[in-house]
């Protein structure tokens, strides 16, 4: 049991690295990528959190990002294996393009989670703990504090712009 | 009568259902802070974190290739469902 809980944390890290690398490179934080994202961003600024970091957990709600691509893909391994990570990423694909959204961070995301997730398959963190440790990321993000979570990926997009 | 062995089944006790416990307790947590918020958009934030934690109770609970149709069909819904709501609520007009 203290294998498995270990395993769900260093799951939550690589899962919370891969999605936050991906967002970033993408320009989340740069803008909204829909009216909604941006009202998003602008309603966590006013509560004294930042613009830009506002804007990326917007274009997560609004949009399938690299955080769903993510979490659909352990969802694709633990069922189908690699092929079923591929069938979660053409679908995060279609759906990036039915919410308006121009980017391809969702692919992107979703297929290279899929050969991480497979990859660390191998050496015995399976994909149901990912599924876990995608939920524990994404709860870190936008479910406990939105100004301190938006304080810390302006930091992360400061780096990249 | 007594009930037979049913290897298949899991004990809810049993260390591999400590993922499903997992997403099943984020869930109400984010169904708590939702209704605690008063801002809608971003009451809409929290939901999210809802709807990641569903998505993989779906597929966590049954492992198969239609739930994970299920799951995916569930997710992109509820992301289409969010970015309408954001739209509608702040004006509706694309930004570009």
């Amino acid at each position: 049991m203290t294998g498995l809980v270990l395993n769900i944390i260093i799951a939550a890290l690589v899962s919370w690295i891969i999605f936050i690398t991906i967002d970033i490179i993408f320009k989340l934080p740069e803008r909204g990528g829909v009216s909604g994202a941006d009202g998003i961003g602008h309603a966590i600024a006013a509560d004294g959190g930042s613009l830009n970091g506002g804007f990326m957990m917007g274009n997560i709600v609004c949009s399938p990002d690299a955080s769903a691509g993510v979490l659909l893909a352990a969802c694709g391994v633990f069922v189908a294996g690699i092929p079923g990570g591929l069938i979660a990423a053409v679908v995060v694909y279609v759906g990036n393009r039915i919410c308006n959204d121009p980017g391809y961070a969702g692919f992107t995301g979703a297929v290279w989670a899929t050969f991480i997730i497979s990859w660390f398959g191998l050496i015995g963190i399976t994909p149901d703990v990912f599924i876990a440790g995608m939920v524990i990321a994404i709860l870190t993000i936008q479910g406990i504090s939105h100004r301190y979570a938006s304080l810390l990926l302006n930091r992360l997009w400061r780096i990249r712009a | 009568m007594m009930l037979e062995y049913d290897p298949g089944m899991i004990a809810i006790y049993s260390p591999t259902m400590i993922p499903i416990y997992l997403c099943g307790i984020v869930a109400i947590y984010a169904v708590i802070r939702v209704v605690m918020e008063k801002n809608t958009l971003r009451k809409l934030v929290f939901l999210s974190v809802m709807n990641f934690a569903i998505t993989g109770l779906v597929v966590l609970t049954i492992p198969d290739i239609m739930a994970l149709f299920a799951g995916l069909a569930y997710f992109i819904g509820s992301n289409l469902e969010a970015n309408a709501i954001a739209s509608t609520y702040v004006g509706g007009e694309y930004s570009k």
